[in-house]
């Protein structure tokens, strides 16, 4: 390995911020001034919750009834025909929703379980170096160094197809990255004063590593955390294109392979509905990284 | 330099046979048995446990690992079970259409999007910036088979303006072909470039040099030309090795669509004919560019970055 | 470009820069236009598929096969016009004389055909050679080498005398020793090969059109080895020029070949189609034929639109673009000259069930109730555009043993009925009926299908698990006896209904082409009554006899048999689809004047 720490995943953020107005506290007040990312925090929220309503069967249920002919065009005389039909005459509005909740599942799932994979053997691997770092160290660059499309598709295969395996193939890619940044964290992190002093005190490995560390590099987790939301979403399209991802089910990645056979006979509104579904929260995820990452960059004053 | 060169590919050594166990491992018990998929409709038992002692597939899985670990060092790569086409002969074939539409479309996208997310950061916040990020998020959100599906569609049928689809393996001939997929490529890949660029120029303008810079007296456009963009160059090389993968895997749909005989294709054919040879060959070639990839970029680092020590 | 200077004045980049802009400059020059259509007299046309190389021994898909006999041929040939589909000699001199006893066929090889040159005939000095009857013995003897592992073994597994007695010792020895006598490919003298089957077969003939029997010279193969299947060698009427068999394969006429004419029989319908012109002419026509491969339909059918390929068929989802509600060509199309031929398809698609597994295996009710649950007209207009025929049994129509008047009893669409055949199976509206385990394939269509099918059950209370599986894997669960119901299309090898019907003998189930496992003495009885039968009424009738012992026990739910529709340009000349396209495309004509 070389000497290098300066990448962009892993920023050098000066001192440890003084008691009494934490990162989190400045970063809070930051956001709330920032109009944007309020609107975008608003939008995905507002995703969360149609995916919760539409998980209560609350809306867009059952969304496999007949409701129009085969691919009727979109109408404006009903909600459901707003989109039109698709091959079976079922509301493309509806699947659309539907797809939402599949969209939210994936993202929540992938992000809940690999985030702390990620931050755990990231913290270890840093925390403790030598041969801990090495093994880690070792087996992520193992893992990156095969072309994670790959990988994806070999696990999703390995395990038969379907959902489960699309989480296990996205999780076991997309800790990397954050392994990657909690082990330069950590490393730095590790010499700084307050772990020096924490250490002295008695502080016991588990309490240098969780209560103090973490705490102070945890706005790397939020971040993270949004990219990778985004990430997951958009795998289970090129993974249902691929034909790994999932059947029976709307999602977003079923509705844009469906277009591949119904562009040509000019049938675009699925295409459209997912498409238009997945800008928004990707815009709002990109926006609001950029209003979280400015808010809580302890370099702007 | 040189024995940070050879520290280096020494300690790639490790990576390269985890990347060997890990693609063996995972494609072993991906997939059908190739033995059906040589034979065909009509296979009988006895044919099927022919072909199984024929290829080595009845030997237990570490003496199959065994001869993979020695065809890989030798470069062997053997067969294709699907199209009985020697594999480096396939990839000696598609390489050259492969990178003839990645390279020219990679370079042109990282110029065009290196300078719109110098423009976005230096105008970090105002409208510019807003409208690129919906900009650059609208071109992220639209999926790839829409892009090629209306640019044939629009530009190379009904305008005329490209061919439809082909490929000519005569030098300059070829690029009739591809300019439609590059301008495609572009269209695809020009969002999350300029949104990861420019996050990572936006990294270096807090840095104390921007400061200084700033506080000597430079221009605003200076700092930026010459001491931002000067710096990322770490973060654009570091991107740039990631998306190796993709010049190859990457141009898959373009190539389906376009008729480019290139390597994206061979490999996702192979994925779903189980063609284990071919998958396990160029997951190992593409894994290998990768490692050097990096040793690559190290060395940029180290160029660029005058922190930076090789050691 | 300001920036773009600052970022390459590090001389480290110089290099890169001026290979890349080399690249560009070489890009953007070279976009003047050049006609990209050559104005001789050839041939475009297009494959679906990749090719998977031109060894006649791997030739056991559509394409392949296509593509392969545009340069080797074999014994016999399919007659170009004629249908039913029937055989004409090709390099037999005539149709061979069959022995008293059905065994013995005894074929005159036709004198004076040349193989093509290549630099492999050494003893010529590259001049091609001319062919004999031990070519034929030598290219059979090849399907049978065990260290080939040809996907076509089967047509001469078991059915040759001495055959599989020679794959056997090539199997001990290591090594296949060709010149070794097989009592069963006798050659009398140069002109005469013997072919001794070990039994009476009267399906046998038609595997002698096959493009895996086609000849091939010793000579070639042993020259180039395991790279012969990309220097093909052969004697037919057009011969290699360019090869990317991912992408473009170019042949030309074959300046040598033999004395070879257009049919002059046909069907009645063939003189006002304009296919009887050239009746009685030496071919081919065309000096040259240009394959391309299109994977994807979006680009076929625009190139078809813009004259680049001569024919094509309609892919499903231009299918408004080009054809009327009533089936007919729209007026643009027309306008322009273009003409649309219909050809039904010898297949037959299903959804099979495992005939070994506990629930559906045992309980012809639940198995009949599916097949009534399933609506087929609306099948059929959303996936197939209507281009297919709602099949009664497995046999498809243009076979003898196909009949119109048969109707299957449980394929009415009848929910109502199919809920009454589901209580009568001990499962009223689907209680205590298990999910069903589906396998399916993974492409976009299959999906549609699959979903399709999960709707139609759902509505009578039966719940499908759906599996996908890439092809390769699909057929290592149906030879294992996996799941329990699937489906796919079978298409016809020859134009026999036998071929059709031996997908339920029972010596036939599984690793073997029968993957429901169906076994049913009494059918068994009739099939091997049926073997021993050449074509009559009273085969016709055992045809029909085991057909409806099929539908009655519902071990499939027949789907459809598809009907292709072909588009050809105006200038292409003596077109018509076939069903056996080997060979063809030495009767195509170009009108050069028509093409723009």
């Amino acid at each position: 390995m070389s000497t290098l720490t300066t990448t962009p995943d892993s920023i050098e953020i000066g001192q440890p911020l003084p008691k009494g107005r934490s990162l989190w506290q400045l970063g809070w007040m930051r956001l709330k001034q920032d109009r944007y990312a309020i609107v975008c925090a608003s939008i995905v929220l507002f995703y969360f919750l149609i995916a919760l309503l539409s998980k209560l069967d609350l809306i867009a249920s059952p969304w496999d009834m007949k409701v129009a002919d085969s691919y009727a065009p979109p109408s404006l005389s009903e909600f459901k025909l707003w989109l039109g039909a698709d091959i079976f005459g079922r509301s493309v509005m509806y699947k659309t929703i539907y797809g939402t909740r599949t969209a939210i599942g994936i993202g929540l799932v992938v992000t809940l379980l690999s985030i702390p994979i990620g931050v755990f053997l990231g913290a270890v691997a840093g925390y403790f170096g030598g041969w801990i770092d090495e093994i880690i160290v070792w087996f992520y660059t193992t893992l990156s160094s095969i072309p994670s499309i790959l990988l994806l598709i070999a696990i999703s295969y390995a395990l038969n197809r379907g959902i489960t395996a699309m989480y296990v193939a996205l999780v076991s890619t997309s800790w990397i990255g954050m392994a990657r940044v909690m082990r330069g964290e950590f490393i730095k992190h590790k010499t700084r004063e307050y772990v020096i002093a924490a250490d002295s005190l008695g502080a016991s490995h588990f309490s240098k590593i969780f209560k103090h560390i973490l705490p102070n590099v945890s706005h790397f987790i939020i971040l993270n955390f949004s990219m990778q939301f985004m990430g997951a979403i958009k795998a289970e399209v090129i993974l249902t294109f691929l034909g790994v991802g999932i059947q029976g089910t709307p999602s977003w990645g079923n509705m844009i392979d469906d277009a591949k056979l119904e562009l040509a006979r000019g049938v675009w509104w699925q295409l459209t509905g997912a498409t238009v579904a997945m800008f928004f929260i990707i815009l709002a995820f990109n926006i609001l990284g950029d209003s979280l990452r400015d808010a809580l960059d302890p370099k702007i004053k | 330099m040189g024995t940070f060169l050879v520290r280096r590919i020494l300690g790639s050594i490790p990576i390269i046979f985890g990347v060997a166990l890990v693609v063996f491992i995972l494609f072993n018990i991906v997939g059908g048995d190739p033995a059906l998929m040589m034979v065909g409709k009509h296979a009988t038992a006895q044919q099927i446990a022919d072909i199984r002692r024929e290829y080595g597939l009845d030997q237990p899985l570490y003496v199959q690992f065994f001869h993979y670990l020695k065809d890989i060092i030798t470069f062997d790569f053997g067969r294709s079970y699907a199209t009985r086409q020697k594999i480096s002969d396939m990839i000696l074939n598609g390489i050259g259409p492969s990178l003839s539409l990645t390279l020219p479309a990679f370079f042109i996208t990282t110029v065009i999007s290196v300078i719109l997310g110098l423009l976005v950061s230096y105008f970090r916040g105002g409208i510019i910036d807003r409208v690129a990020v919906i900009l650059c998020v609208i071109g992220m959100s639209i999926p790839s088979l829409g892009y090629i599906l209306f640019g044939q569609y629009y530009l190379a049928y009904e305008l005329r303006m490209f061919p439809i689809s082909g490929y000519d393996y005569s030098f300059p001939g070829r690029f009739e072909y591809l300019v439609l997929p590059m301008i495609l490529w572009l269209l695809l890949s020009v969002g999350y470039d300029v949104r990861f660029y420019r996050t990572a120029m936006l990294e270096e303008t807090t840095q104390d040099y921007v400061r200084t810079a700033r506080a000597k007296g430079l221009s605003e456009p200076r700092v930026f030309f010459k001491h931002v963009l000067k710096n990322s160059m770490v973060p654009i090389v570091t991107n740039v090795v990631l998306e190796i993968p993709l010049l190859i895997l990457g141009s898959f749909l373009f190539e389906t669509f376009f008729g480019i005989p290139g390597l994206g294709s061979i490999t996702i054919d192979a994925l779903h004919n189980s063609d284990l040879p071919v998958i396990k060959s160029m997951a190992f070639v593409m894994s290998l560019l990768l490692i050097f990839g990096n040793i690559i970029t190290d060395i940029v680092y180290a160029l660029v970055d005058p922190r930076v020590k090789l050691k | 470009m300001g920036a773009l200077k600052v970022m390459f004045n590090q001389k480290n980049f110089l290099v890169i820069v001026s290979a890349f802009s080399l690249a560009v400059t070489v890009m953007f020059t070279s976009c003047s236009k050049k006609n990209t259509l050559d104005p001789t007299n050839t041939f475009y046309t297009s494959s679906i598929a990749k090719i998977k190389g031109l060894d006649p021994a791997f030739a056991d898909d559509l394409y392949s096969g296509i593509e392969t006999t545009r340069i080797y041929e074999g014994l016999l040939e399919y007659e170009y016009l004629k249908r039913p589909y029937a055989l004409r000699p090709a390099l037999a001199e005539a149709m061979p004389v069959i022995s008293k006893d059905g065994k013995t066929y005894t074929f005159k090889i036709k004198k004076g055909v040349l193989f093509q040159d290549d630099k492999a005939f050494k003893t010529t000095n590259g001049k091609g050679r001319e062919l004999v009857a031990e070519d034929f013995a030598y290219s059979f003897k090849r399907l049978a080498d065990p260290k080939l592992n040809s996907p076509m073994w089967w047509l001469l597994d078991g059915k040759i005398e001495g055959l599989n007695e020679w794959r056997e010792s090539a199997q001990k020895a290591g090594k296949a020793d060709y010149s070794a006598k097989v009592s069963g490919l006798k050659v009398a003298d140069a002109a005469t090969l013997e072919i001794k089957l070990k039994a009476r077969s009267y399906q046998f003939i038609y595997s002698l059109a096959m493009p895996a029997m086609t000849a091939v010279a010793r000579e070639v193969v042993e020259e180039y080895g395991p790279e012969f299947l990309n220097h093909p060698v052969g004697t037919g009427a057009f011969k290699l020029a360019e090869y990317n068999p991912s992408s473009q394969i170019v042949y030309v006429r074959n300046p040598t070949h033999r004395p070879d004419f257009y049919p002059t029989e046909g069907e009645a319908s063939d003189q006002s189609a304009g296919l009887t012109g050239d009746a009685g002419k030496q071919v081919p026509f065309v000096d040259k034929i240009v394959m391309t491969v299109h994977v994807e339909s979006q680009p076929l059918w625009l190139n078809f639109m813009q004259g680049k390929l001569d024919a094509a068929g309609i892919p499903k989802d231009n299918f408004a673009q080009a054809i009327t509600t009533t089936k007919e060509l729209t007026p643009e199309l027309k306008n322009r000259g273009i003409q649309l031929i219909k050809e039904a398809s010898l297949d037959v698609t299903h959804t099979s069930f495992n005939m070994t597994d506990s629930v559906v295996g045992k309980n012809k009710f639940l198995r009949q109730a599916i097949s009534m649950a399933i609506n087929f007209p609306e099948e059929i207009e959303l996936f197939y555009n209507g281009r297919a025929i709602s099949a009664q049994g497995p046999i498809p129509p243009g076979l003898a043993g196909y009949d119109e008047k048969t109707k299957n009893a449980y394929k009415e669409g009848n929910i109502e009925k199919a809920k009454a055949l589901l209580s009568k199976a001990g499962f009223p509206d689907g209680k205590g009926l298990p999910t069903l385990d589906y396998l399916a394939l993974s492409d976009s269509t299959a999906r549609q299908m699959t979903e399709y099918l999960q709707k139609s059950l759902a509505a009578i209370g039966i719940q499908l698990k759906v599996q996908t599986f890439s092809w390769p894997e699909f057929q290592q669960s149906l030879k294992n006896k996996k799941g329990q119901m699937w489906s796919y299309a079978w298409s016809a090898d020859y134009p026999d209904a036998e071929n059709f019907l031996q997908l339920f003998y029972s010596k036939n189930a599984a690793p073997g082409p029968n993957d429901s496992n169906y076994s049913n003495p009494e059918f068994d009885r009739l099939y091997e009554k049926s073997l021993t039968q050449n074509d009559s009424a009273e085969r016709t009738a055992l045809y029909k006899k085991m057909s409806e012992m099929v539908m009655e026990d519902t071990p499939w739910v027949f789907g459809v048999h598809r009907v292709t529709y072909c588009l050809s340009h105006p200038w292409l000349k003596n077109y018509k689809p076939h069903e056996f396209n080997h060979g063809m495309s030495k009767y195509y004509k170009i009108d050069t004047s028509l093409r723009k």
